[in-house]
């Protein structure tokens, strides 16, 4: 039965003109802004260097460059050609930035604008070679030499309380909270406009009479939230095609599969706690312009957890304020993800916290429903919550 | 035999009581018509009925047993205030409705084919509810209160706003479900209507019913009167028991303390004039109603 009236909410709602056209309008602006995006972009991109080596002289210098240029994280490109040297006229190959001419102890690079870069690869990899066959003159092995030199790096240990402030972990739980916040804002109004939709047609009575007032709740919340799941996926996908297919999503360096996590277990518990809640209280009015009345004071309640856990959390990730807020169910679901971006919270806490928030969830829908099934009958002005409860 | 008992409901808003020991039966196959004056208490009673709003005393039974959600979703139940979702269409609203009742979707869809079709508003199942005029929308109202197949209508008031060939229609309906044994209780404050419509009636008067029975019997009254037509001349003389109480234009109306004394009225009018009507008279369900919600008021005032 709340399956059948979930169904309903959800179809409803995806199938609506005004969605459609806007959801289109978002994959076609993302989708279409990459394509067309795609070739400035690239660009921009660094171009693999070219660099011609004159096979007669300098050929034995390739496997050095190759080398080099991988250990520098260069993009080296090796164009093997028979050169012909005439001093400061001599003329470099089409779109290669140097010409190397050997021997390969000592090899004379020809430039047309000098690039440091450029030069001390050339350097290393000269080196390299030089070393590696003094390494051979003396019976040695070089590929042994070249692991040694390659692990003997330093390991660094900060001593004492270094700032741990991490821009990059507070923008990534912060993208969390104020996302979990809009869709949570989005959800509950979408929601309380569906419950005074119901309740200023009277439709609500003809459903009354067949449903119980939790089970009818209880399904809109859940067709709601499957819809806005819906909504955020198909939002999100094209926004994760368009990072991959723009090259962004290498460059992010932020535990995102956490953070995917935590958005999905907060998404749907954060969602059930206030959109319950707020459908319940949407019951209490019964025209569409008293909305506002109820909605208001709610959406800047719902900014207090927000802004605790932006402001709370980066300061102070262990204090006991943030510890006892971490489990009060209003402001868990902006808490855990925001201490868990700055790793800063303990498996216990948070499964402690999901745990609260199980258990309330149920004693929360009795609240509603009895406020609903109370209120959703009254006609005219604005209903007490109180007394909502009691003819509940 | 299937009966719906309505026992001893009762309500109070606060200060005001609404209902105040209500009880009838209403079996299976009867129509019963539920009048009253604007919030004497008939809404009260059928949303109880229903379970939308809760009494504070007294008890409905179907067949012996407290109604509970699963007889509630086998009533089909019209509101007073009309409700359907405006923005949804029609035939899907009807077949959504119906498996909310608990049918399933091939039913559901068969059953909203049948009433739109019954109900002359199949040409409308793929518009939006608020595309129809009111009177359609009154047809799909019904239709909603029918698509359940359901086992006892409850219907607030079906016939305010309809044009008379949709009261046709409408009354129709209610008699074949009323055939097919289903108890039907409509209120509605077209008494014309009840009265042609309704084995029973009850009256019902700031919350409590003050007025229950066959129209035949309610409109049986202790004082026994006739209406006596005479073509031409005067209804001149005195008979034992009787009083002339009215006198229109070539019309008397006498009460008499029986029948004998009424016939003994009649054989001296033969005996004078060319007699073209004489008929006891029998109050209308307005005159009763209007009786015994005066004569309540008195009651209540004294």
């Amino acid at each position: 039965m709340m399956w059948l009236i979930a169904t309903r909410e959800f179809r409803t709602r995806t199938l609506a003109k005004a969605n459609l056209i806007s959801t289109s309008i978002m994959l076609v602006l993302v989708v279409g802004g990459a394509l067309l995006a795609k070739p400035f972009l690239s660009d921009t991109e660094p171009e693999a260097t070219v660099l011609a080596v004159d096979s007669a002289t300098a050929a034995p210098l390739i496997p050095f460059i190759e080398a080099a240029a991988e250990a520098q994280g260069m993009d080296v490109e090796i164009e093997e050609l028979d050169a012909e040297v005439d001093g400061a006229d001599t003329t470099l190959p089409e779109d290669a930035a140097g010409l190397i001419v050997g021997p390969v102890e000592t090899p004379e690079l020809f430039m047309e604008d000098s690039d440091d870069a450029v030069v001390a690869l050339v350097h290393s990899a000269t080196q390299a070679a030089v070393l590696d066959a003094q390494v051979t003159d003396l019976g040695g092995d070089p590929a042994q030499i070249g692991a040694a030199l390659a692990a003997a790096t330093p390991t660094v240990t900060p001593v004492g309380d270094a700032d741990d402030f991490d821009p990059e972990t507070f923008f990534a739980g912060l993208v969390v909270c104020v996302v979990l916040f809009v869709v949570l804002i989005q959800s509950a109004s979408v929601i309380m406009m569906g419950v005074v939709e119901e309740k200023s047609s009277r439709v609500v009575e003809v459903l009354l009479a067949t449903v119980r007032p939790v089970t009818l709740l209880g399904g809109k919340v859940l067709g709601v939230g499957l819809y806005s799941l819906v909504q955020a996926v198909t939002l999100f996908l094209p926004i994760l095609f368009a990072s991959w297919y723009l090259g962004f999503l290498e460059s992010l360096e932020v535990p995102v599969g956490t953070i995917v996590a935590n958005f999905a277990v907060w998404f749907v518990l954060g969602f059930a706690i206030f959109t319950i809640f707020f459908g319940g209280l949407a019951a209490l009015v019964s025209r569409q312009e008293d909305i506002g009345s109820v909605t208001t004071p709610m959406m800047l309640l719902m900014m207090v957890p927000l802004y605790l856990a932006i402001y709370l959390v980066p300061n102070n990730p262990d204090g006991t304020a943030t510890v006892v807020l971490t489990q009060i169910p209003f402001f868990a679901p902006f808490m855990v993800p925001m201490r868990a971006a700055f790793g800063a919270i303990s498996t216990g806490e948070t499964v402690l916290a999901v745990v609260i928030c199980l258990v309330t969830i149920p004693v929360l829908t009795w609240i509603a429903g009895k406020v609903y099934a109370g209120a959703v009958l009254n006609t005219g002005g604005r209903m007490k919550l109180t007394e909502a409860f009691k003819r509940g | 035999m299937a009966v719906l008992e309505i026992d001893g409901l009762e309500k109070s808003y606060g200060a005001v009581r609404a209902l105040d020991g209500v009880s009838f039966n209403v079996p299976g196959g009867e129509i019963f018509g539920f009048v009253g004056s604007n919030g004497a208490g008939k809404t009260t009673t059928m949303r109880i009925i229903l379970g939308v709003l809760r009494g504070d005393g007294g008890q409905v039974r179907w067949n012996g047993t407290p109604v509970d959600l699963s007889v509630r979703k086998r009533i089909g139940y019209m509101p007073e205030e009309r409700g359907l979702y405006p923005r949804m269409k029609v035939g899907e609203q009807l077949v959504y409705l119906a498996r909310l009742h608990g049918m399933d979707v091939a039913e559901a869809t068969a059953s909203m084919e049948h009433w739109t079709e019954v109900l002359g508003v199949s040409e409308r199942r793929h518009d939006e509810v608020d595309k129809l005029s009111l009177g359609n929308q009154q047809r799909v109202q019904l239709a909603a209160a029918l698509v359940h197949d359901p086992e006892i209508l409850v219907l607030d008031e079906p016939f305010s706003g309809l044009d008379p060939v949709a009261v046709a229609v409408m009354s129709d309906v209610l008699r074949g479900q009323a055939a097919k044994g289903v108890p039907v209780i409509f209120s509605s404050h077209q008494l014309e209507l009840v009265e042609r419509l309704c084995d029973r009636v009850g009256i019902v008067k700031s919350g409590r019913l003050v007025a229950l029975g066959t129209t035949d019997e309610l409109r049986t009254t202790e004082r026994l009167q006739w209406e006596l037509g005479l073509a031409d001349g005067d209804l001149t003389g005195t008979w034992p028991g009787v009083t002339v109480t009215a006198q229109g234009d070539h019309t008397w109306l006498v009460e008499a303390d029986s029948r004998a004394a009424a016939q003994a009225v009649l054989a001296s009018a033969v005996s004078q004039a060319t007699v073209t009507q004489f008929a006891p008279v029998r109050p209308s369900l307005t005159d009763l109603f209007q009786d015994v919600v005066s004569e309540t008021e008195e009651g209540s005032d004294a």
